[in-house]
C-alpha cells in the first residue's frame, strides 16, 4: 500500500488513438492524427522509447512501423499518460485489447462461437458456446505485462477478465449436456457452477500463475456480469477463490453498474480480494449519495481496501478537484478508516475522448490532493 | 388438448442484417439498402415460421429496438430514455419516460408491425408490452399512481386490440416478464386483472396470450389464474413444471420449452413428458409451446436450430395420439 492517504490508480481501458487505430491498420497519418499524436508527444514524451517505429508512422511510412509497433507506442502512450496525470499504480490502457471477452476465448479450447447477438439498437457482441471441457491453450496477457512491466515506471497493475463474466457472456452447452432430463432452474445452475470452476481452475488460474511467475503482483479482476444475477454472487466467489487458489499476489475485484448490497455477504467470501474496485461516482448526482453503500461494507466487518470510483466514466463534464475531495471525505466517513481507500475511475475510460480522460484522471489526483490535506496523520 | 406452436418474442437479426445495420450507423450503407434486406429477412423468418408448421408467424420484429420503443415514440406523453438493463441479461433497453397521462396514437402500431404481417393478418402473432410491465419499467413522472397507471395501460392497449381486431389480427401476446419477475401484491394485483379485463371487453373472439418470462413463475400462478386471457406462458428454464399448482379450471397454458439463455437443443422427449404430466395436472385445452421468451437471446443460427424441437415435440405427441387431439 502506498505511504500517502488515497493513492490514485487505472482501472481499465482508454480510448485508442486516431494515429493508433490508422497505423495498425497500416494506413498513413492524416493531419488530425498527427496532431494528435505530436501534443501527446510534447507532454508525456511517450514515443522516445519506441523510435523506429514512431519515426516510421510520422514518415508515413505505417507497414514500417509494423501493427506491433504501433501497439507498443499505443501502451507507451497510455503509460506515460496515467504516469503524467499522477497515478501511483498503471497499465497499458489495454491498448493491445479490442474488448474483455473474445480475445480471452480465443485463447482456450472447448469453446465455438455462434454469431452476433444484438446488446442494443444496432450494437452487437460476437458470442461462443462452451461446448466441450475447457482448456487453455497457452497463459495470455504475458507478452503483454513484460512490455508494460518493462518500461512502466510507476507500480503495473494488469487488468483480467474473471471466470464468472467469461461464463455468464458464454452459452453453456457441455455442461447442461452432461445432465440427464429436462434443463430447468436447477440443472441449469448447477451446470453454470461447473462452468465458473473450470473456467476458473483450468484457464484463469493458470494464467495468473504464469503472470506471477512474470513478476506482476496487482492483479485486478474484472467481473462486470456479477451484478447481473445478484442470486450468482457465490458462483461469482467461487470462481474468484478458484482462480486465485494457492496464488501469491494482490488482487482486487472490479464490478460496476451493479446493486452491490444485493451481491453481499456473499461476495465477502472472496478470500484473497485485498480490493473492492467499484463505480460510485455514476450514481452521486441528482441528490443522491453514491458513496453511502460503503456503510454496508462496515456494517459486516469487512476492513479490505476499497478502489474508489470517483469520476463517471459515461460523462464528458469533467468533475472539479473539490468535488472528487467531496467524495473521499464522504467515503472515508461511511467506511471509516480514510487509509483503505484508493481512488480512480469508475471504470475504464474509453468511452471518453482522450483529451476528456486526462482531465478526469488529472482531477482524480488533485481531488485526492485535497482530500488528503483534511486528514491530519499520514498513515505509517 | 390441443397444441399451438409458435415464437413469442422477437426472433435474432440475420448475421448480414447484423451487419448492415452496423454499415447503416457507420455510414457505410443506405437506408435503402438495409430496408430491402430487412424485407428479405422478415420473408426468410415467415418462411421458417411456415416450414416449422407454426400456427402464428411473427417475421421475427427485426426492425422493433425493443418491446416499448414503437409505443414510446409514438404515443403522447412519452420521450424515449436512457439506456437500461433488460432483467437479468446483456441486453439493454430505452427506458420509456412518461410524463403526463399517456395517449394512443391510432394508427400507429399497426405501421409499426412487420410489414410480412400484413398480408395474412389472421395468422399473425401481435407481440405488446403486457400493461403491467410497461407501467413498472418505465420512469413515471407523470404524477399518476402505479396501480392508476397499469389500469390506464391496460385499457390502451385495449384500444390497440380493438384497432388490430379491426384489421385482421386475431390473436394477441401481452408480453410480461415483470410478472414473474416482481410479482405484484394487493391494489397492484387488483389493477393488473382490472387491465386484462379491459383487453378482454375488447378481445372478442380474439385469442389472448399473456407470456412471462425470465424467472420462476411459481410465486406469481396464483394471480396468472385469475387473469381473464386465453393463456398464460411461463419459462420452463426459470419454473420447475412439476410444481406448477393443479387447477380445476380448463383453460390454455403455454410452455416456454426453448430456453433463449444456451444454444444447446432440447429434446423432444423432455417435452412430450412435461406435457403429459401438465395435461393431467392442468387439463389445458391448449398447449403453446414456443421458446421461453425473446429467442434473440442467441444468434440467427442456432435460433433456427433450436426452433426445429417444436414440430419434433408435436409430432411425437401426434404419433403417441394416433392423430387424436
Amino acid at each position: 500500500m502506498s505511504a500517502e492517504l488515497f493513492p490514485a490508480q487505472e482501472i481499465g481501458s482508454l480510448m485508442k488513438p486516431r494515429w493508433q487505430i490508422l497505423g495498425q491498420h497500416g494506413d498513413p497519418l492524416d493531419d488530425r492524427a498527427r496532431q494528435e499524436f505530436a501534443t501527446a508527444n510534447e507532454r508525456t514524451r511517450f514515443a522516445d522509447d519506441a523510435r523506429p517505429a514512431a519515426d516510421a508512422l510520422l514518415d508515413g511510412r505505417p507497414k514500417d512501423a509494423g501493427a506491433d509497433g504501433v501497439r507498443d507506442l499505443g501502451a507507451l502512450f497510455a503509460l506515460r499518460l496515467f504516469e503524467s496525470a499522477g497515478l501511483a499504480r498503471v497499465y497499458d490502457g489495454e491498448a493491445r485489447r479490442i474488448e474483455m471477452y473474445e480475445y480471452p476465448i480465443r485463447q482456450m479450447r472447448g469453446f465455438q462461437f455462434q454469431g452476433h447477438v444484438r446488446s442494443f439498437d444496432n450494437k452487437y457482441y460476437l458470442k461462443a458456446a462452451v461446448t466441450d471441457e475447457v482448456r487453455l491453450e497457452r497463459p495470455y496477457h504475458v507478452e503483454e505485462f513484460d512490455f508494460v512491466r518493462r518500461h512502466a515506471r510507476a507500480e503495473p497493475k494488469l487488468p483480467i477478465t474473471g471466470p464468472y463474466t467469461l461464463a455468464d457472456w458464454s452459452y453453456n452447452e457441455y455442461y447442461l449436456a452432461r445432465r440427464s432430463g429436462w434443463k430447468g432452474p436447477a440443472a441449469r445452475r448447477a451446470a453454470q457452477r461447473e462452468f465458473v470452476v473450470d473456467l476458473a481452475q483450468r484457464a484463469i488460474r493458470p494464467t495468473l500463475a504464469a503472470l506471477i511467475d512474470h513478476g506482476c503482483r496487482v492483479i485486478q479482476i474484472d467481473e462486470p456480469a456479477a451484478g447481473t444475477h445478484p442470486d450468482e454472487a457465490d458462483l461469482v466467489v467461487e470462481g474468484f477463490n478458484a482462480a486465485t487458489d494457492g496464488l501469491d499476489a494482490e488482487f482486487s475485484m472490479h464490478i460496476c453498474y451493479s446493486d452491490y448490497r444485493a451481491l453481499l455477504p456473499e461476495l465477502l467470501e472472496a478470500k484473497r480480494c485485498r480490493q473492492w474496485a467499484w463505480e460510485f461516482a455514476n450514481r452521486d448526482r441528482d441528490g443522491r449519495d453514491g458513496y453511502e453503500v460503503l456503510g454496508a461494507l462496515r456494517e459486516y466487518g469487512d476492513s479490505r481496501q476499497v478502489g474508489l470510483g470517483v469520476v463517471d466514466v459515461h460523462r464528458d463534464e469533467v468533475e472539479p478537484p473539490e468535488l472528487v475531495a467531496d467524495r473521499i471525505r464522504r467515503a472515508a466517513k461511511y467506511l471509516g478508516d480514510p487509509s483503505r481507500l484508493w481512488v480512480n475511475p469508475d471504470c475504464g475510460l474509453r468511452t471518453r475522448r482522450l483529451d476528456v480522460a486526462t482531465r478526469k484522471l488529472e482531477s482524480v489526483v488533485r481531488g485526492a490532493a485535497l482530500a488528503r490535506a483534511d486528514f491530519a496523520s499520514p498513515r505509517a | 388438448m390441443i397444441v399451438r406452436t409458435g415464437l413469442t418474442g422477437p426472433f435474432p437479426r440475420s448475421e448480414a442484417l447484423v451487419a448492415a445495420t452496423r454499415d447503416l450507423d457507420r455510414g457505410r450503407a443506405t437506408a435503402e439498402t438495409v430496408e430491402d434486406l430487412y424485407a428479405r429477412t422478415e420473408a426468410e423468418v415467415v418462411a421458417l415460421e411456415r416450414r416449422l408448421g407454426f400456427d402464428t408467424v411473427t417475421a421475427g420484429y427485426l426492425r422493433w429496438a425493443d418491446l416499448f420503443r414503437p409505443f414510446a415514440e409514438t404515443w403522447d406523453g412519452f420521450t424515449v430514455g436512457p439506456l437500461t438493463r433488460w432483467f437479468e441479461t446483456n441486453t439493454f433497453y430505452r427506458q420509456p419516460i412518461l410524463h403526463a397521462p399517456p395517449a394512443r396514437a391510432p394508427g400507429a402500431i399497426a405501421a409499426r408491425l412487420p410489414p410480412a404481417l400484413r398480408d395474412d393478418p389472421a395468422h399473425a402473432r401481435v407481440l405488446l408490452p403486457g400493461p403491467y410491465t410497461f407501467a413498472g419499467l418505465l420512469e413515471n413522472r407523470s404524477g399518476e399512481a402505479e396501480e392508476a397507471l397499469v389500469h390506464r395501460l391496460g385499457r390502451l392497449l385495449a384500444e390497440e386490440l380493438r384497432e388490430l381486431s379491426s384489421l385482421g389480427f386475431a390473436t394477441f401476446q401481452f408480453s410480461e416478464p415483470l410478472l414473474v419477475d416482481r410479482p405484484p401484491e394487493r391494489a397492484l394485483a387488483e389493477a393488473v386483472v382490472a387491465a386484462y379485463a379491459s383487453v378482454r371487453a375488447a378481445a372478442g373472439a380474439a385469442t389472448t396470450i399473456v407470456w412471462t418470462y425470465g424467472a420462476d413463475a411459481l410465486p406469481a400462478f396464483d394471480l396468472l389464474d385469475r387473469l381473464p386471457v386465453t393463456a398464460v406462458g411461463v419459462d420452463l428454464a426459470e419454473t420447475d413444471w412439476e410444481a406448477i399448482p393443479a387447477t380445476t379450471e380448463r383453460r390454455g397454458l403455454g410452455l416456454g420449452v426453448v430456453d433463449p439463455r444456451t444454444t444447446l437443443v432440447e429434446e423432444a422427449a423432455d417435452v412430450v413428458r412435461i406435457l403429459h404430466a401438465l395435461k393431467d395436472r392442468r387439463r389445458p385445452s391448449t398447449v403453446w409451446l414456443g421458446p421461453g421468451g425473446p429467442l434473440d437471446l442467441v444468434p440467427w443460427e442456432p435460433a433456427t436450430r433450436k426452433l426445429h424441437l417444436l414440430p419434433a415435440a408435436r409430432q411425437a405427441l401426434d404419433r403417441e395420439s394416433g392423430g387424436r387431439p
